[in-house]
């Protein structure tokens, strides 16, 4: 068995050109596969992850959506409001926000926008981390006369572009910016571009209302989200004395809408799969059909001197196992490579944060089907040659 | 009496109505027409006629290397059609070396291993095929080259390492196919004698040559003319 080995990569190495264009022909496939795959697991992980991150968010707003997209304003929440909201179980943090339109002036001009107040720490997680911050910083639970502008605030909104340590008047008050967005577009409703941010307690000195307009309750329990929204449309329907004053929003129920979504990444998914399958299956087959087809005269040779044609088929088998499985394995690593590269290409492209995924079994697969492919179609060739007779194998080329 | 039968232990090789029929669309070749011929154990017979004559055609037949559309050739007594796939390749392990006209040596192997290859496939251990190879090389005055790949090897020089690699299993019978063809004059009748010396140690050895001169120095010469051997 050893002599076979020394003999398959003697002849792997003597044809050192052969050797690795076919080498090249199957990694370039298996690499195909790889890199396809672990893109598309790494989007399907960023999409998913973005929304099961705020699986247990329900979003508490007083009003209600009309012919299915409009949104009616029935009022605001009172603080009385939010403090019965702690009282309900299985509720872990409630985050009130509140926002309104209102009017920015700098130096001279006057322009009207919205400004939007909350707790400094949720409007990170919501506004910042995905959107990024231009210059300056966020704000802190105590910048009372700090705020943090959106793109147009910045750039089109005025003559000059406004930045960080500008001064900015809104309805009257004093407000210094600490920091400018990125251009972020629509985020949950609300155009970021457009927004000032205060802290909540500066945003109701602001706009002169102690009325909340929007909370974000968080669960400990997604299963319970559900019986929670209800109670939290009851309690507060209640304190308003209407019966549909409110209305609460699960993500889960957000989600289920757009769960035909993922059914339509994971088909994309499987597609590309089969197309990479297809092709580097071909492109294996071609090589290796190739590879062993153009040594019918040396398999001829063999059979002269005295080879079976098992012998013959052992040798070729043990060689075309030994390159498949380095194309595989060169094909896994370059896939990874690529498929890195273009995780990070896509991000920069789409904003979302994709981070290819290398799955073992997709690695493992990829090795599996270049070996398998590889010796079958190596097999092939390797068979009808050892069946000739000597002499018409010899007198090929 | 008893006459036939030890005429048949000495016969090596013998055909009986030897025919082969190349079939290439509607064109019928028909190479080889009843050839009946016997070769004795320790001859040396040299086998001439013109090109196209069926020269390669007989040998290859003789050597196993193709199966006959009719008749059948004998080796030691042994019909060769009754043979499986396998008993033939042992047949051509063990019995017989067969040296090419274009040397058809295994280019990604040196010299030492292409004349180890037919030990290889008969199961002789590394050290073991790697020793006599080595004894056969020097046998053919290639010593100094047993390390050399084939395209590093001058015609001749290839010519011998196919001579050695012929030699390999020890078989009885070595059959040349122009063995000389391709080299210069001096390097075939070295050549030639290198088949001598081999005849003297008991070879039975048949090649097919066009140089006269060579053929001269066989123990016996056929001619060959349209698929016929000629006596
Ligand atoms: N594989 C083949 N298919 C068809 N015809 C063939 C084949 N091999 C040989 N022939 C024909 O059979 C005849 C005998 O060929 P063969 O090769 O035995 O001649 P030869 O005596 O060896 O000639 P040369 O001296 O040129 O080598 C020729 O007419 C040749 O064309
Ligand atoms: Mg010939």
């Amino acid at each position: 068995m050893r002599d076979k080995f020394l003999l398959a990569f003697r002849s792997i190495r003597e044809r050192k050109a052969r050797s690795i264009l076919t080498v090249l022909g199957i990694a370039v496939g298996i690499a195909a596969i790889v890199s396809l795959m672990s893109v598309g697991y790494g989007m399907e992980y960023a999409i998913t992850g973005e929304l099961t991150g705020m699986a247990d968010m329900i979003s508490v707003m007083p009003g209600k959506i009309m012919g299915g997209h409009t949104y009616i304003e029935m009022g605001g929440f009172t603080d009385r409001d939010v403090k019965d909201l702690q009282r309900i179980s299985g509720i872990k943090d409630i985050s009130a926000m509140t926002y309104d339109s209102v009017e920015v002036a700098y130096q001279d001009e006057r322009k009207p926008t919205f400004v939007f107040g909350g707790d400094t720490k949720d409007l990170e997680s919501f506004y910042v981390e995905p959107v990024g911050l231009k210059e300056g910083r966020w704000l802190r639970e105590n910048d009372y006369k700090g705020c943090v502008i959106g793109d147009q605030v910045a750039n089109d909104f005025f003559d000059d572009v406004i930045h960080v340590n500008d001064k900015l008047v809104l309805n009257g008050d004093k407000f210094v910016v600490v920091g400018v967005f990125e251009k972020g577009g629509m985020l949950y409703s609300n155009d970021v571009d457009r927004n000032i941010f205060l802290t909540l307690r500066a945003a109701k000195n602001v706009l002169q209302t102690d009325e909340i307009k929007y909370v974000v309750v968080r669960v400990y329990d997604i299963d319970e989200a559900e019986a929670i929204a209800e109670e939290i449309k009851e309690v507060i329907n209640d304190n308003h004395g209407l019966d549909d004053f409110t209305m609460a929003m699960t993500m889960g129920s957000m989600l289920e809408q757009i769960g035909d979504i993922f059914n339509i990444i994971r088909g994309v998914l499987a597609g590309i799969a089969a197309i990479a399958l297809i092709v580097a299956s071909i492109g294996i087959m071609n090589t290796m059909l190739m590879s062993v087809m153009e040594r019918t005269h040396e398999i001829g040779v063999m059979k002269a001197i005295g080879a079976k044609s098992r012998d013959v088929l052992a040798l070729f088998l043990l060689e075309s196992s030994i390159v498949s499985l380095v194309g595989g394995v060169t094909g896994c690593v370059v896939g990874v490579i690529v498929a890195k590269v273009l995780g990070f290409l896509g991000s920069a492209a789409s904003g979302l944060e994709i981070t290819a995924i290398v799955k073992p079994e997709v690695l493992l697969s990829g090795i599996a089907v270049a070996v398998i492919v590889g010796v079958l179609s190596g097999f092939y060739p390797a068979r009808k040659a050892s069946r000739m007779s000597p002499v018409e194998a010899v007198r090929y080329g | 009496m008893g006459k036939a039968k030890t005429r048949k232990v000495e016969c090596m090789i013998h055909t009986e109505n030897l025919c082969k029929t190349y079939r290439m669309g509607d064109v019928v070749v028909q190479a080889l027409r009843d050839v009946n011929m016997e070769i004795k154990d320790g001859e040396f017979v040299a086998i001439i006629g013109p090109s196209g004559s069926g020269k390669s055609t007989l040998l290859n037949l003789l050597g196993c290397l193709d199966k006959p559309t009719s008749g059948a050739v004998f080796i030691g007594g042994t019909d060769t059609a009754s043979l499986s796939e396998n008993a033939l390749a042992e047949i051509r392990r063990e019995k017989i070396g067969f040296i090419f006209q274009q040397f058809n040596l295994i280019h990604t192997l040196n010299a030492l291993e292409n004349v180890a290859l037919p030990m290889f496939f008969a199961g002789v251990g590394r050290d073991v095929r790697l020793k006599k190879a080595e004894e056969l090389l020097v046998k053919v005055e290639l010593g100094e080259r047993m390390y050399h790949k084939p395209s590093e090897l001058s015609g001749g020089q290839q010519q011998r390492v196919a001579i050695a690699r012929s030699l390999s299993n020890d078989p009885a019978i070595i059959i040349g196919d122009e063995p000389t063809g391709n080299v210069d004059t001096d390097t075939g009748t070295a050549i030639m004698q290198i088949l001598e010396g081999l005849n003297r140690e008991g070879k039975t050895i048949i090649v097919v040559t066009h140089d006269a001169e060579i053929a001269a120095r066989a123990g016996r010469t056929k001619r060959m003319r349209d698929g016929k051997v000629l006596e």
